[in-house]
């Protein structure tokens, strides 16, 4: 066929281009892909956490989870737990959870969970994730099948390892081409698509489709097109980070959940993995010195790993751009990962969207040139609809916060609130979050996870059209006696890489020494 | 070895014990213990039959599994492979233990030499965190509970038997596909001709065995005598298997 689309070209090895290259060669296996790194840039690791949809895309690829947990260091991630957002105080925590509430009217849901006890919070009425969140359990037994567990997880992982265990799967397994050079130019064909890239020390590398996994050097959708970048730093104010690494003891607890702290001007990230715990403060330069940011972060540091002494770190500065590109499909190039857009990792939104660009593309995949305007077309709306909820779905956890220090106060300024946030805002004054708010395929944060973050912060419970209904009353008894019965039943996190490790050597009985 | 407790919360308080199924946690028995109250699921799955023992001469009833020792022709690697579970299975590795007084409460008693008892942080909890029972204990000592109830009733039960001489010897010839043989020998099973020859009569053997509630479980250990066949062709699949 005239113009088919046969030879895939991909630009950048880290995360965003591994990720790529796996996904398309295994859904589409009639595609000759080739992926050109250039050997002198170290890959950033866009995030360390994903969503739970990285279950399907690593099974789609044909991952085991046993492998993908031992080549990553990864760790298991059932939600995120926001310490002091609402006012800083010592009790001031919720968590925000990646099992949604039991089936029902979540007005009905609502109401039973006002009439129970009072202090029971939100999360931890409608889902049993927040009793194994407390208590540092796994969401899964080793016996389960892979990739299914007993309640909804994600995962933490070494992103720089990540991307190289998906580089071995990809050139191993799946027949992808990998090529060490330095994208040096661009060549146009006649029509203005990309025909080639021009690479120091190597042959023109034509192909029929480019995928910009360049990260922040955009090389094609950036440097090439000069696609316009919409800066979407009037609502999301942080632009810098701090990141350090912290080894942890061999039987240390393990996390469940990636914890945030606010602070005076920003947040703390906190994320365990069974070697390490990976820290980093993320703050808006406007508000806060470099030195300030750095005096929190020893300070958290002292308080939360008190064997590490903070003076012999080295933190990673890290500054950022908020924003995306108007367009990330431009002509015969897609821009995924970084290239594409970047927002603070608050709820690390940056690896699902890669995972859900490439479902989009790998599922309305252009068999000619001849399609390809429509396919784009049509991605672009889709993703810039996806940027306005991620970008008012991050802003919703500073809006509801009650801190007064200016940086949050700054954050509650109308004129900083999307349109589109203060109107579903003033819905929810009367009704909880529905898909009536968010009715698209894939939404990226559900009507769950808005009413998670909304309740966690004490936002008021509508009162019309609230009533207590014996059904929805014994949906939360269920929910507490599941709680009860997974926290009975699911080891630790600990334990479960350590008996997983015990399993992948030779094994001795309890107390012997392996038979030779 | 075994190893019996009395299970408590203190110092049994962090103990995990493996609920799956398998060799390794003591599945393959050929057979294990069952009380009348669970007659009608088991007569569902597996051949009741009742065996003496020859030191104290007392009775107990059976659920057979497999035709030696070391046999369960129901254990497919980690599967139980039927859909009934006998209780004196799903309650290891916890006993019904008694006071040295035998009128004295029941207690729960647990083997710590069982191999169902965690080595690792795997497995159930029995205890919760501040030494609440959860859901797993709750649900064992219910079981346990039933268990005894059945073993106490037993004992009528099986005077009921003797009374009305309705325990016949039992030896079964299996000739497999391959030409083996085997045999199983040793136990009894009711005797179907003279259950039929008792009086009908409201106020004779009948009514009594029925209004102390053994009639039904006499019947349901009868019908699963039809269950050997099903053993037996478990036990040819597994020859042929290899």
């Amino acid at each position: 066929m005239i113009g088919s689309v046969q030879h895939i070209v991909i630009v950048g090895g880290g995360t965003a281009g591994w990720l790529s290259a796996c996904v398309l060669a295994a859904r589409h296996p009639e595609l000759a892909i080739t992926l050109v790194e250039s050997p002198d840039i170290p890959t950033i690791g866009v995030g360390e956490g994903t969503w739970p949809t990285m279950r399907d895309t690593l099974a789609t690829i044909g991952i085991s989870e046993a492998e993908f947990l031992r080549e990553c260091d990864a760790s298991f991630k059932q939600g995120s737990r926001f310490d002091g957002w609402v006012n800083g105080s010592a009790a001031d925590s919720y968590l925000h959870p990646f099992t949604q509430p039991p089936q029902g009217d979540m007005r009905d849901l609502l109401a039973a969970w006002q009439a129970g006890s009072a202090d029971t919070a939100f999360a931890a009425a409608m889902t049993a994730q927040h009793a194994t969140c407390a208590r540092d359990l796994a969401p899964r037994q080793r016996t389960m099948p892979d990739y299914s567990g007993a309640l909804n997880y994600g995962y933490h992982l070494d992103a720089g390892k990540f991307a190289a265990l998906l580089a071995r799967h990809a050139t191993d397994r799946l027949g992808v081409t990998r090529i060490y050079a330095e994208v040096i130019g661009v060549v146009t064909g006649e029509n203005g698509d990309i025909a080639a890239l021009e690479l120091r020390k190597y042959a023109t590398l034509a192909g029929d489709f480019f995928l910009d996994c360049s990260g922040q050097a955009a090389i094609l959708i950036g440097r090439h097109f000069d696609v316009e970048w919409i800066d979407r730093s009037d609502v999301s104010f942080n632009d810098r980070a701090l990141a350090v690494q912290v080894p942890v003891a061999p039987d240390s607890p393990v996390a469940s959940q990636t914890i945030g702290t606010a602070h005076e001007a920003g947040w703390l990230w906190d994320i365990a993995l069974p070697t390490r715990r990976g820290i980093g403060c993320v703050y808006s330069s406007r508000f806060l010195t470099d030195e300030a940011s750095e005096r929190i972060l020893s300070d958290y540091l002292r308080a939360q790993v008190p064997w590490v002494d903070p003076d012999q770190l080295a933190p990673r500065k890290l500054s950022f751009a908020t924003g995306h590109r108007a367009r990330f499909w431009e002509r015969n190039c897609l821009a995924v990962g970084l290239s594409a857009g970047f927002i603070e990792p608050l709820e690390a939104s940056a690896i699902v969207l890669i995972e859900l660009s490439l479902m989009a593309l790998a599922e309305n995949f252009p068999a000619s040139r001849t399609t390809m305007d429509i396919h784009a077309a049509r991605f672009n709306e889709l993703f810039l609809y996806r940027w306005d909820r991620i970008v008012e779905f991050l802003k919703l956890h500073y809006v509801l916060s009650h801190r007064d220090e200016p940086y949050w106060q700054a954050q509650r300024a109308p004129e900083t609130i999307p349109p589109r946030l203060a109107e579903n805002l003033a819905l929810w004054k009367e009704q909880p979050p529905a898909i009536w708010d968010l009715p698209r395929v894939n939404e990226i944060f559900s009507a769950a996870s808005q009413q998670y973050v909304l309740y966690g912060m004490n936002f008021p419970v509508p009162t019309q059209g609230i009533t207590t209904t014996p059904a929805a009353a014994a949906r939360l008894v269920d929910v507490r006696e599941r709680a009860r019965a997974l926290a009975a039943a699911l080891p630790a996190n600990r334990d479960y890489f350590i008996a997983a490790a015990a399993r992948a050597e030779p094994r001795a009985a309890h107390g012997e020494f392996a038979k030779r | 070895m075994t190893k019996h407790q009395i299970l408590n919360n203190s110092d049994h308080r962090d103990l995990r014990v493996r609920t799956e199924t398998g060799v390794e946690y003591g599945d393959n028995v050929m057979a294990c213990l069952t009380v009348p109250a669970e007659f009608h699921r088991v007569q569902g799955c597996f051949p009741i039959v009742f065996r003496r023992d020859v030191e104290s001469d007392k009775l107990s009833a059976l659920a057979l599994f497999g035709f030696e020792n070391g046999e369960n022709l129901f254990l497919e690697g980690e599967r139980w492979d039927a859909r009934y579970r006998p209780l004196a299975l799903t309650i290891q590795p916890f006993l019904v233990g008694r006071p040295a007084t035998d009128d004295g409460e029941a207690q729960v008693h647990i083997d710590m030499g069982h191999p169902r008892i965690a080595a690792s942080g795997e497995g159930t909890r029995v205890f919760d965190e501040d030494g609440m029972p959860t859901p797993y204990l709750e649900a064992i000592a219910e079981k346990l509970g039933d268990l005894d109830h059945g073993y106490r009733e037993s004992v009528g039960f099986f005077a009921a038997l003797e009374r009305y001489e309705l325990l016949e010897p039992f030896t079964l010839e299996v000739p497999l596909n391959d030409g083996s043989q085997h045999s199983l020998v040793g136990f009894q099973t009711i005797d179907e001709r003279r259950l039929a020859s008792l009086d009908g009569d409201a106020l004779g053997a009948l009514g009594a065995l029925h209004s102390e509630g053994f009639l039904l479980p006499i019947f349901m250990a009868l019908a699963s005598v039809s269950q050997f066949s099903e053993l037996v062709g478990r036990k040819n699949a597994r020859v042929a298997g290899g």
